[in-house]
């Protein structure tokens, strides 16, 4: 009978949730957040409820007619209710041990998952304290959680004669996942999101365990509206930012703009294609609309570093902090806060202080690591980097900071390999791409060096100095037509993105540009980046005496012989050098100029 | 031949060849076993005088492994017991099931009476002896604990001792009948315990950390010395996966795993494990000095060192460039000449891919004298040896450096170095064509007791050197047509050095060099033609040369030549000498099979004043054998003659039998055809020599199975015997010729035309 009840259940659940990506019938969708909310309540999963109940809250009030009914309690249920509620306040007051033990033979389905999960419970806290005092350093890594194996015979039975419910199965699955069994796990979780579709739980959970494209595609996925959120998580989780930020816009579109985790979401998207004035803004509406919110707030901290935004940091500092000292994300900002005054061991000091909060959260390793090397002290540094590619093999900036880390002890050749690995991390990333032409030029492996900055060019750098550096290796190898063009670009670069951000190297590149054109004795071109020189203080005299050479050659050209003019000179494109590119012609310069 | 410089890595745990183990971790920790061993130890104290001589020493024996060693299940412990002392095993046994099946007082009181071993006038134990110590530490340890870990000990103490008692239960079962109910019950536990049973194998051992330390440095130096008895690549790599996995501190552990994936040939995870462990090595250095000398500055150098190793050993020379300039570069900032010294070796060895080096080497050789770093000087020197031996340097002068640099060898002791010498000689003598001092050397390494089976119980065996002896054994062997001798050596060799190890590519090369050489003397050109392309794989010098001379047995020639030529031209540009005489005397066996002899003349002039000039004393034999025959079909028997005789002494010293065949079937031919202008009397005698000689050069192509060479040898003896007037032997000679010439296809050379 349980059986029967059980998949009657799920097959009502099915029906209800509409499909994929149809979100006509917000109210349908606002009564089952609640009710689901209520459900993981129950059962004692808060983070699935709160993220329920906070897409919940962003969805239009329900009149009173239409506020989900209490849920029905069967026999079963109300044969378990005294034990299940002396247990359920057990376990918030978490003595899962005391909470396990009252449930011990409750039948009905929510005594039994809060039985199963209060003993699973107990053995993580178990485990977390016994780390603390081990017998021996070799066994600091062993300590398990020794309730797994016996959760996972039970739970293995009760899978395999089809009694779980959704919930059941999320729990089999974090078992599953809790042994390294990561295919089983995978496995279960999809089934417990085709069971109970609601249940946000068992989806993130997939995020964690999905590392890649195409595991994702082989995915057999329930078609309801959970699988949007689903994958615009993990798109966000697998880079794939253009994708996750489609899907998070549709969902805005669909009613949910007022959603708090959607906007932390875009922003986190923002900050990892480091679009940082677009993070910013979004986060500070976030803050706006949920002022106490502590989550994310990291990543807004790393985005007002990254603009040295003193006082805008102190200030979210000094928030967090009378919010909740004891935050993993609120030591991160004060460590970001601290490193940007350049107290750097103070920095340090928080960022250790975070990972005694929470053992995994891994940027703090990576931020310890940048702190360590601001201090100099660089084994510090690799100790750090290298605990977070522990943690995360997939931590780019862990890696980058390692080849850094060897740039700064003069090893060009030796840093490469990381450098390498963070490029294979983020492929289109330009910062790698530079670092590792910088390696190359210094081995004085110039062809290596150019393909280098030439792609971190083609793939938008954000630096905008890839160009200058390609420019000053063509010049190196007396290439001056491409080292021209190089120029040329970085020029009309710097000034189609409207920043007015004073680069150093803008003089450099007229100044060189000016001197090509004299060469080739393209006298308008010629004087007018000669005039441009003019306007930065170390080109000025340069400047000044080449327009005077100018003038007089030409007043000379012009008496001797007009006819003879000189011969119209196109630089090559660049594309001897294999690299596809739109010609410029140098006529173009002075409608770049602004 | 032999390249003998791969053993120049830095590796933490072996210097000058010797393991040691990391010493800094010296804290113990009370576990299970080592209450077991406790127990072991008071319990000998309380039996004292009973116990017999013979036991005791036995125990004695048997203490020092257990202490240092691994934990091991009750049941082994007790097994080793029983076999010295059955008595103690029991008592042992009966005190630990006291103790575990009693209360946690029983355990505390067994601690606090530890120490009175050490208490009275004439203590049982002395406080300093490997016992005591052993003890303290316990105690120490034990002491340590906090409340809760001693109850977890003990509660580990009970399942120890459980674990125990139940699989000595399992046993007794297993012979009973247990009712039809309960193996149910235990059929479905097993089955779901069953996905679970292998990573709970993997997890099984908890190794301490000096247990671990153990294990890495037992591993390293099997992977050193004897690789087969290693464990495999595979296992190896989840055993220390599993200890990264307890401890990612454990940087010995990643340097091992380097080591693991260099057998596999790994570039990927070699590289990878390398730079973690040294980006760990970073931090255990750290702690001591910052960028001194002995400070991570100094792992940051011998770091990139040896990534240009790694490079090397892959064949990146390229990329090691750039590592040793970068090692170079931060060792000369530091000024630390021993590191210096050791990118001055590998400079040496990567210059050596591109061109001659001498200069390089003496001056590394000095140097390293100078900084007193014996095992790299040697090095230098064998190196400089074997590069002059190829550029023909005066011999003797060369086997007193290596006189010299062994007795460095034998004061400090340096085994390893001692073994390369030896193969090095091996291999000088064999470029000379001295093959029995050859033999003699091969056999001389090959019987030595190694130093290292003195030191430490490992017999160091699969190291180059033994490779290259084996190597040139078995082709010696062939040589002299025991080829069942040669493919034994060459199985014992495929144990030894499994196809995937470093070393495997020698013994094929061999293998494949030796089999070629049997298809040719068959006249399977077929199966010669099907080896040409593995050796070409091997070393394609060797290929292209074997090719030639296949595309010349099938009469070719143009290709062939074609084919010498080129190879000629890059041979002396390598300065390969001992190639480009090959190739002469190949090409001048073309010309001769050409009937142009005029022209081979001045090839084989050149190749004699080649040889001669870098005493290659075989191949200068063997061209005097070319020479002797184009004198003899240019029709100067007599001078062919007299040179032979030049040659005839060295080859049928050292030569392969082969090659002595050739040599008297041509010395008979000589002798008849000198014959025709002497008296008849002398004719005869001259012929019946002859005839003598021929039945000697029947036996040597007999012994390789040439049975091309066999039928003309039979032929021209037949002729004679007509010319003497002997039918019946004449006869005889004739059907036996028959027979071979039905088996063999006729081939366009005429008989006479041809000494090869």
């Amino acid at each position: 009978a349980v059986i029967g009840r059980a998949g009657a259940m799920a097959a009502a659940v099915m029906a209800v949730v509409p499909g994929g990506g149809d979100f006509s019938d917000l109210r349908e969708i606002k009564k089952q957040l609640l009710s689901v909310a209520e459900r993981s309540r129950e059962r004692g999963l808060q983070h699935s409820g709160k993220w329920a109940a906070e897409l919940a809250f962003a969805l239009e009030p329900l009149p009173l007619s239409e506020l989900p009914p209490p849920p029905v309690l069967t026999e079963e249920d109300a044969r378990d209710l005294d034990a299940y509620t002396l247990a359920k306040s057990y376990f918030d007051l978490k003595e899962y041990d005391r909470a396990a033990y009252f449930l011990r033979g409750c039948k009905s389905q929510k005594a039994y998952f809060l039985y199963m999960y209060s003993r699973y419970l107990s053995g993580e806290k178990k485990k977390d304290d016994e780390t603390v005092d081990s017998l021996g350093p070799l066994e600091k890594g062993q300590v398990k959680n020794e309730a797994l194996r016996e959760l996972r015979v039970e739970l293995s039975k009760k899978h395999k004669a089809q009694e779980l419910d959704g919930f059941g199965l999320y729990l089999y699955g974090v078992v599953l996942r809790k042994l390294d069994l990561v295919k089983e796990a995978i496995d279960v979780f999809v089934e417990a999101a085709h069971v109970l579709p609601l249940h946000w739980g068992a989806w993130l959970e997939l995020c964690n365990l999905i590392t890649d494209k195409e595991t994702l595609k082989f995915l057999s996925l329930p078609d309801t509206w959970m699988k949007e959120f689903f994958l615009a998580h993990i798109y966000t989780e697998l880079q794939l930012i253009e994708e996750a930020l489609q899907k998070y816009q549709s969902l805005i579109d669909a009613g949910f703009s007022k959603s708090t985790y959607i906007i932390s979401q875009i922003a986190v998207a923002y900050h990892n294609i480091r679009d940082i004035d677009k993070a910013l803004s979004i986060f500070n509406e976030l803050r706006k609309q949920d002022p106490y919110r502590i989550e994310n707030m990291d990543t807004f901290s790393n985005l007002l570093y990254v603009r040295s935004m003193k006082p805008e940091l102190s200030y979210l500092a000094h928030n967090l902090c009378e919010i909740d000292k004891y935050r993993v994300e609120t030591c991160c900002v004060i460590g970001n806060y601290y490193s940007l005054r350049s107290q750097h061991e103070k920095a340090a000091l928080y960022f250790q202080r975070a990972l005694k909060l929470n053992p995994r959260y891994l940027g703090a390793w990576t931020l310890m690591g940048h702190e360590y090397m601001e201090m100099k002290n660089t084994s510090a540094a690799i100790q750090a980097y290298r605990h977070a590619i522990e943690v995360n093999k997939r931590d780019y900036r862990a890696w980058y900071g390692l080849g850094q880390t060897y740039e700064i002890l003069k090893m060009p050749f030796y840093c490469l390999y990381y450098y390498r690995r963070a490029h294979q991390l983020r492929p289109n990333d330009s910062r790698m791409l530079v670092a590792l032409g910088e390696c190359y030029e210094k081995l004085n492996q110039l062809v290596e060096a150019k393909k280098c900055y030439w792609r971190a060019y083609a793939v938008g750098d954000v630096e905008k100095m890839a160009l200058v550096k390609l420019a000053k290796l063509h010049e190196q190898l007396n290439e001056s037509e491409q080292a021209a063009q190089c120029y040329i670009k970085y020029i009309q670069d710097i000034y189609s993105c409207g920043e007015v951000v004073e680069h150093l190297e803008v003089s450099t590149a007229f100044r060189y540009l000016a001197q090509y054109y004299f060469k080739c004795k393209l006298w308008d071109e010629a004087s007018a980046c000669a005039q441009k020189c003019c306007a930065f203080n170390d080109t000025r005299e340069e400047g000044k005496a080449l327009l005077r050479q100018i003038l007089q050659l030409r007043n000379q050209g012009e008496t001797s012989s007009t006819d003879v003019a000189a011969p119209f000179f196109l630089p090559a494109s660049l594309s001897a050098n294999n690299t596809p590119t739109r010609r410029v012609s140098p006529l173009n310069l002075s409608s770049v100029t602004p | 031949m032999a390249s003998v410089h791969e053993s120049l890595y830095f590796n933490p745990m072996l210097t000058n060849g010797v393991v040691h183990a990391n010493v800094f971790g010296v804290r113990d920790w009370v576990t299970p076993h080592k209450m077991a061993l406790l127990v072991l130890l008071s319990e000998l104290g309380r039996a004292g005088a009973q116990l017999g001589l013979l036991e005791r020493r036995r125990l004695n024996r048997l203490l020092l492994p257990l202490l240092q060693g691994p934990d091991m299940a009750l049941s082994r412990l007790r097994k080793a017991i029983e076999e010295c002392c059955p008595h103690l095993a029991g008592s042992v046994h009966i005190r630990l099931k006291l103790m575990a099946e009693g209360e946690l007082k029983d355990m505390e009181q067994f601690f606090d009476d530890l120490s009175d071993s050490f208490s009275g006038t004439e203590p049982e134990v002395h406080k300093t002896s490997v016992v005591g110590l052993f003890l303290r530490h316990m105690i120490l340890a034990y002491n340590k604990l906090s409340f809760s870990q001693v109850y977890k000990l003990y509660t580990a103490l009970q399942q120890y001792f459980q674990k125990d008692e139940k699989k000595n239960g399992a046993d007794e079962n297993e012979m009973e009948l247990t009712n039809p109910e309960e193996l149910d019950g235990k059929m479905e536990k097993e089955e779901l315990d069953g996905p679970l049973r292998e990573e709970e194998i993997a997890c099984s051992g908890p190794l301490s950390q000096k247990q671990a330390e153990y294990f890495l440095s037992q591993q390293a130096s099997l992977l050193k010395n004897d690789e087969t008895k290693a464990l495999a690549p595979a296992s190896l790599q989840k055993e220390l996966n599993n200890l990264l996995k307890f401890n990612p501190d454990f940087a010995e552990a990643h340097y091992l795993s380097y080591l693991n994936s260099l057998r596999v040939q790994d570039v990927f995870s070699s590289t990878h494990s390398l730079l973690h462990y040294f980006d760990r090595l970073i931090l255990t250095g750290a702690e001591s000095k910052s960028n001194g000398d002995e400070g991570y500055g100094r792992s940051l150098r011998y770091a990139a060192l040896n990534l240009a190793a790694l490079h090397c050993r892959f064949g990146h020379y390229q990329q090691a460039e750039l590592a040793l300039q970068e090692a170079i570069r931060i060792a000369q900032e530091s000024n630390d000449h021993v590191c210096l010294q050791h990118c001055l070796s590998w400079l040496y060895i990567l210059e050596q891919k591109i061109f001659d080096s001498c200069v390089l080497l003496e001056h590394s050789v000095n140097k390293s004298l100078h900084f007193g770093l014996p095992y790299l000087a040697s090095l230098g020197i064998q190196s400089l040896v074997q590069q002059r031996a190829f550029a023909g340097k005066a011999a003797n002068k060369l086997m007193d450096a290596l006189k010299d640099s062994d007795l460095l060898h034998w004061k400090h002791s340096l085994s390893e170095l001692i073994d390369i010498s030896i193969a090095q000689k091996t291999a000088i003598w064999r470029l000379y064509g001295r093959s029995t001092m050859a033999l003699q050397q091969a056999q001389t390494l090959l019987s030595m007791n190694s130093l290292e089976a003195v030191n430490v119980g490992v017999q160091q065996n699969n190291t180059e050197s033994f490779a290259v002896v084996l190597c040139h054994l078995a082709e010696l062997h062939a040589e002299q047509g025991y080829f069942a001798a040669a493919s034994e050596i060459l199985k014992h060799l495929k144990e030894r050095f499994p196809p995937n190890s470093q070393h495997a590519q020698l013994w094929m090369l061999f293998d494949q060099k030796i089999q070629f050489e049997r298809a040719m003397n068959d006249g399977r050109y077929h199966v010669a033609d099907s080896l040409v392309a593995g050796i070409t794989a091997l070393n394609s010098i060797e290929g292209v040369y074997r090719k030639a001379i296949v595309l010349k047995a099938q009469n070719q020639m143009s290709e062939a030549h074609k084919l010498l030529q080129k190879l000629l031209i890059h041979c002396q540009k390598i300065k390969n000498t001992e190639m480009v005489i090959s190739v002469l005397l190949s090409i001048a066996e073309l010309y001769w099979r050409s009937s142009c002899h005029t022209i081979a003349l001045p090839v084989l002039l050149q190749a004699l004043a080649l040889a001669r000039e870098y005493s290659l004393q075989y191949l200068a034999s063997e061209t005097v054998l070319n020479l002797a025959f184009s004198q003899l079909i240019l029709g100067i028997p007599e001078q062919a003659l007299n040179i032979l005789h030049m040659a005839i002494e060295p080859i049928l010293a050292h030569g392969a039998v082969l090659d002595k065949g050739c040599a008297m079937f041509l010395v008979a031919k000589c002798q008849v055809a000198s014959a025709a202008s002497y008296t008849p009397q002398k004719k005869i005698e001259a012929l019946e020599s002859a005839i003598l000689n021929l039945n000697e050069a029947k036996t040597y192509f007999a012994k390789v199975d040439c049975k091309e060479q066999l039928r003309d040898v039979l032929y021209f003896q037949a002729r004679l015997f007509h010319t003497l007037g002997k039918t019946q032997e004449r006869n005889k000679c004739a059907m036996l010729f028959r027979q071979l010439h039905q088996e063999l296809p006729a081939h366009g050379v005429p008989l006479i035309n041809a000494f090869k």
